[in-house]
């Protein structure tokens, strides 16, 4: 077939649109009538408001109204959701849409003010005075433990929830290990930061009492949900549009922001165009978080390096509230095993409390913690046995017989870790020979005579991709020939307008010119879950593939019944159905799309085929056969038992400037295993992407809180990521082993690129100067005081290049 | 809602009284007053344009008193509905000695209705309590042949500000507003129930009201830009 396209690196085609400013992101929607809508936001870390006098705003020529808490009623009045609840979340708490009287982190909404432009209602803010009671500020993962002061008044310990799984009896276990290693360390805060902040546009039609709402999100239905609820409205009256969305990378699945209520809100008070976009320091202060962890492990081994028994403690940094559950938790305890054997596993995340911006899944979600606790952990087993870093991950490795392969433990799904499919030998074999593993001795050698430090790193993890409950698809061919494609998850720039074509043209047999594909658009397709969680592939893709399939099987039987000969004769290719080896004998897809709707109206040339007195239909059959519908259109879902489970493996080289102590990433490579392809190059461009993002969390991007809790590099001269001229040129190789659960056979790719990075550039660091790196990210600085510091631990490895001096 | 204000007037209440019930002087110091005028006993009505912020237009308005208690307080009940909005508010006024003057305190209970309501309680309640501060400073210049700055409370701060803020409401559309009413006034109502507490009282009344009336005074919400 021509039009298999399902596995070819078919350039994006929504790039051209993108690139050259034809995108239509949210700021782009509304006129200039269209209100805008600004926020008062706290200052304070905690606090307590006294009093908000407006006053002063009124004389702001342009102002059209002003909102407090007081101005919310019924459900609107309530916390916001704890979207997904967990039993081990005892103390669940959530903001308001605007602060009820107290406020828990910098950045919290206090007043949105609503006038002609942006400007103005910028203006007006400033000019509301809030008066506030400071309460003790609580900050980082320490404070909240030891719990001097409470985040939440009636939560004195400042733990939300505490999550505890195991697979057997640890402390035992550990105690009849040859070898043991207990250790601590520490992992910062970063954000998601996409290149487009939030953004929520909202039009109410007073005449029909409809709602329309653009928003920049990840789950477009659920937003529309959560608005129906909270505005008391029909869902049936409420629409929500995900337009272009400039990147998400999880900050966008939270919902509903109070700006996506808030808007809304004020839009059918005063029954117009009402829009907020999100601004940089807003994003940084009043969005998400992810990453800070403490993490205290302890482990049991035996000579050769093989793990007995692990315990991990992990207090989890989960900022004011906890909107989005335990979700990160979740995913970090039981993504932390990655690809070995445990034979005993404990891992209990305590989720605290801080006066600071709320934690929810960021690219990874969890999982790079989780795998720089794993990989760190094995780092030490080879330094303390002398072992080479990637025979003591050899040794522990689930081996491809053993699939599929039973973690006991329990997903963020609520479904067990079973890992579904994978080779992990194999990455390993990949990753060594693209990374050079063998050559590090040689390469630290040439770097040494040059005056650098070089060191080597690797790691490994697996990722459950494409979680629950479910996504759809539908498609549908019209009688221009044009098949028009839906799903209802969104999409923040990862090419679903080209893979999910893809996957039409190879499954239907029609040219991807002719495929039109819609995503997030509720009016197109009201059920769906959203993207996250590398889960749009496998779930829509999946859904998407299944609903051309029942297209192509009506197809197949009308085109049999015009052709008279029996559907298993045809094949659909560039949009033909025809007799399979008799050239000639056909009848094109956009005619069936015709003939699969009775016409009574000939409303164009083509409608005339479909008319009564057109066509030779049975005159003992109605025209649409029982359980047959007219149109050539199907609807389909793909609900997964369970989550699929990606993998692969990183290494990185680095050197490092014993001047500067600036850390070079000289080379990434990645092996790459999601299953079955759908376009290499989109997922080369996914793991580019994830690993700039992993290199940023390794080396640059931290949140700086004070002790105050604020945020003192809220903005892009302060916090740092890495340009194209930090991140390394990555080196790909991939593995397919796909999965057995879906039709396809695909897993998620989305995440993957970001996971190993803090892990495998920490492992490389520490290579290369011999102390050990415990804390990530680091900076020059740090690594410069670490080095210079007597007193910091130095690796075993180091001490015994010392001693047969093969190493400075 | 809940509005509540206070405003201190340097006169005994007997005085006050008597110079918030006079409609001459309630023509000049209701701000935006157009014309104020009797429709009945204990029954008033008005129309008054207000011009601060998003709140600005024009609105017709119905008063009526009940529990008159001289001079110590009556209860108000106002309404007034214009394009974009409607009102219905219960006003308690006290009137109570305070050293060589008087302290006035209303309590109102009020429903704001119509797109108006939208915009926000802080955005209603400022506007009406900045009228109201207005309308007391107004009175109390009355009282002391100069324009004196009161205390009340909400408003106070934001005196410096009115004045920038809405000079037609305040001194162009009230001055106007006079002359409507004065002759009108002279006409009938005024000689009817000349020495007639109970009428009189209504202008106190309607300065109130005015304050919550002045809130529904239509909005204008953008149009501008359209």
């Amino acid at each position: 077939m021509t039009t298999k396209l399902f596995g070819e690196p078919v350039r994006r085609r929504e790039d051209a649109r993108l690139i050259i400013g034809k995108g239509r992101y949210l700021d782009d929607i509304g006129t200039t009538a269209t209100l805008a809508a600004a926020f008062v936001r706290s200052p304070h870390a905690h606090a307590r408001i006294v009093d908000i006098d407006a006053e002063a705003a009124l004389d702001v020529e342009g102002i059209v109204a002003i909102y407090t808490y007081e101005d919310l009623t019924g459900a609107l009045a309530e916390p916001l959701p704890v979207l997904i609840p967990h039993p081990q979340l005892t103390a669940p708490r959530t903001g308001y849409p605007l602060a009820n009287g107290e406020v828990n982190h910098v950045g919290e909404p206090i007043v949105m003010v609503v006038a002609t432009d942006r400007y103005i209602a910028e203006d007006a803010c400033d000019r509301i005075l809030v008066t506030y009671e400071e309460l003790p500020v609580v900050v980082g993962v320490d404070a909240a433990r030891e719990a001097a002061h409470a985040v939440h008044e009636e939560i004195p310990d400042n733990v939300a929830a505490r999550h505890h799984q195991e697979t057997g009896d640890v402390e035992p276990a550990l105690a009849a290990s040859k070898n043991t290693l207990s250790f601590t360390q520490y992992i910062e805060r970063s954000a998601c930061t996409p290149m487009e902040g939030k953004g929520v546009h909202a039009r109410w039609d007073a005449d029909d009492s409809s709602l329309r709402v653009y928003t920049s999100t990840q789950a477009s239905t659920s937003v529309r949900a959560a608005i129906a609820a909270k505005l008391d409205l029909s869902l049936d009256k409420v629409e929500v549009i995900a337009p272009d969305v400039g990147g998400g990378f999880g900050v966008k699945i939270v919902h509903p922001w109070p700006e996506e209520l808030l808007v809304p809100m004020a839009a059918i008070a005063l029954g117009t165009e009402v829009k907020w976009a999100e601004d940089r320091r807003e994003h940084f202060i009043s969005s998400a978080h992810e990453r800070q962890q403490k993490q205290e492990i302890t482990v049991g081994y035996d000579d050769e390096g093989r793990i007995t028994a692990l315990d991990v403690h992990i207090w989890h940094d989960n900022g004011a509230y906890t909107p989005y559950g335990i979700i990160v938790p979740i995913v970090t305890a039981t993504q932390l095993v990655g690809p070995y054997v445990i034979p005993t596993y404990r891992v209990i995340v305590e989720s605290v409390y801080t006066n600071t911006v709320i934690v929810t899944p960021y690219r990874g979600a969890g999982r790079p913690q989780g795998c720089y606790a794993m990989e760190r952990t094995l780092d030490r087993i080879a330094d303390v046995l002398d072992l080479d870093r990637a025979v003591v991950r050899e040794r522990n490795l689930i081996q491809p017989d053993q699939f599929p392969y039973d973690q006991h433990l329990t997903f963020q799904d609520g479904r067990p870790v079973i890992y579904d499919s994978g080779d992990y030998p194999g990455l390993m074999v990949k990753l060594k020979d693209l990374v050079g593993w063998s050559e590090a001795s040689r390469l630290r050698d040439d770097a040494a005579a040059r005056g650098k430090l070089l060191g080597i790193g690797m790691a490994l993890y697996v990722e459950g991709t494409g979680p629950g409950p479910y996504e759809g698809g539908h498609v549908q061919v019209l009688g221009s020939g044009k098949v028009l494609v839906s799903t209802g998850l969104t999409s923040q720039g990862q090419g679903h307008e080209t893979s999910f074509a893809q996957i039409v043209a190879s499954e239907l047999g029609v040219p991807i010119e002719d495929i039109e594909v819609t995503t997030g658009d509720t009016r197109r397709f009201p059920y769906a879950v959203g993207t996250f969680a590398s889960r749009a592939a496998v779930m829509s893709g999946n859904a998407i593939a299944l609903a051309a399939r029942g297209v192509k099987e009506k197809a197949l039987r009308i085109a049999a019944d015009v052709l008279e000969v029996d559907p298993g004769d045809l094949e659909i290719d560039e949009g033909l159905v025809q007799v399979k080896g008799t050239p000639g004998a056909s009848i094109p897809l956009r005619t069936v799309a015709v003939l699969s709707n009775p016409l009574r109206y000939a409303f164009d040339e083509a409608a005339k085929q479909a008319t009564q007195f057109a066509t030779t239909s049975s005159d003992d059959k109605p025209p649409v056969a029982e359980g047959d519908a007219p149109g050539l259109e199907h609807r389909d879902y793909y609900s997964p038992i369970r989550s699929t489970f990606a993998s692969g493996a990183h290494a990185a080289i680095v050197e490092i400037d014993q001047t500067t102590w600036e850390i070079d990433v000289v080379k990434y490579a990645v092996v790459h295993d999601c299953g079955n392809v759908v376009n290499p190059m989109i997922v080369e461009g996914q793991v580019h992407g994830g690993v700039a993002q992993g290199v940023g969390g390794a080396l640059y991007e931290r949140m700086a809180y004070d002790s105050d809790g604020q945020l003192q590099n809220a903005s892009f001269m302060d916090f740092l990521m890495p340009y194209a001229s930090e991140v390394p040129d990555v080196v790909i190789d991939h593995q397919e082993t796909p999965s057995p659960l879906n039709p396809l056979g695909i897993k998620g790719a989305g995440e993957a690129g970001v996971i190993p990075g803090t892990a495998a550039i920490a492992s490389a660091i520490e290579d290369a100067v011999g102390r050990r790196i415990a804390s990530m990210p680091i900076s020059p600085t740090e690594l410069y005081d670490l080095v210079r510091d007597d007193t910091s631990e130095k690796t075993a490895t180091a001490l015994r290049r010392v001693g047969t001096g093969a190493s400075k | 809602m809940n509005l509540d204000g206070s405003a201190v007037l340097h006169a005994d209440p007997d005085r006050v009284w008597a110079v918030i019930t006079d409609p001459a002087v309630l023509a000049r110091t209701i701000p935006g007053c157009e014309s104020l005028e009797q429709v009945g006993d204990d029954e008033y009505k008005m129309n008054v344009t207000v011009g601060v912020g998003a709140i600005r237009g024009t609105y017709a308005g119905e008063v009526r008193l009940s529990d008159q208690k001289r001079p110590k307080s009556y209860v108000m009940h106002a309404s007034g509905a214009g394009g974009p909005g409607n009102v219905r508010a219960t006003v308690t006024i006290n009137l109570e000695p305070s050293g060589d003057g008087t302290a006035l305190t209303y309590s109102a209970d009020a429903v704001v209705g119509g797109p108006v309501a939208g915009v926000g309680q802080r955005m209603i309640s400022g506007v009406a309590k900045r009228m109201a501060g207005q309308f007391f400073k107004a009175i109390d210049g009355e009282l002391t042949g100069a324009v004196v700055p009161i205390a009340a409370a909400p408003s106070a701060v934001a005196a410096g500000a009115v004045g920038e803020a809405a000079p037609v409401a305040a001194a162009g559309g009230a001055s106007d507003g006079l002359r409507v009413f004065t002759g009108k006034a002279a006409a009938a109502p005024v000689a009817g129930f000349g020495g007639d507490a109970q009428t009189l009282a209504i202008g106190a009344v309607a300065g109130a009201a005015l304050t919550l009336i002045g809130v529904l005074v239509g909005y204008r919400m953008g149009r501008r830009k359209g």
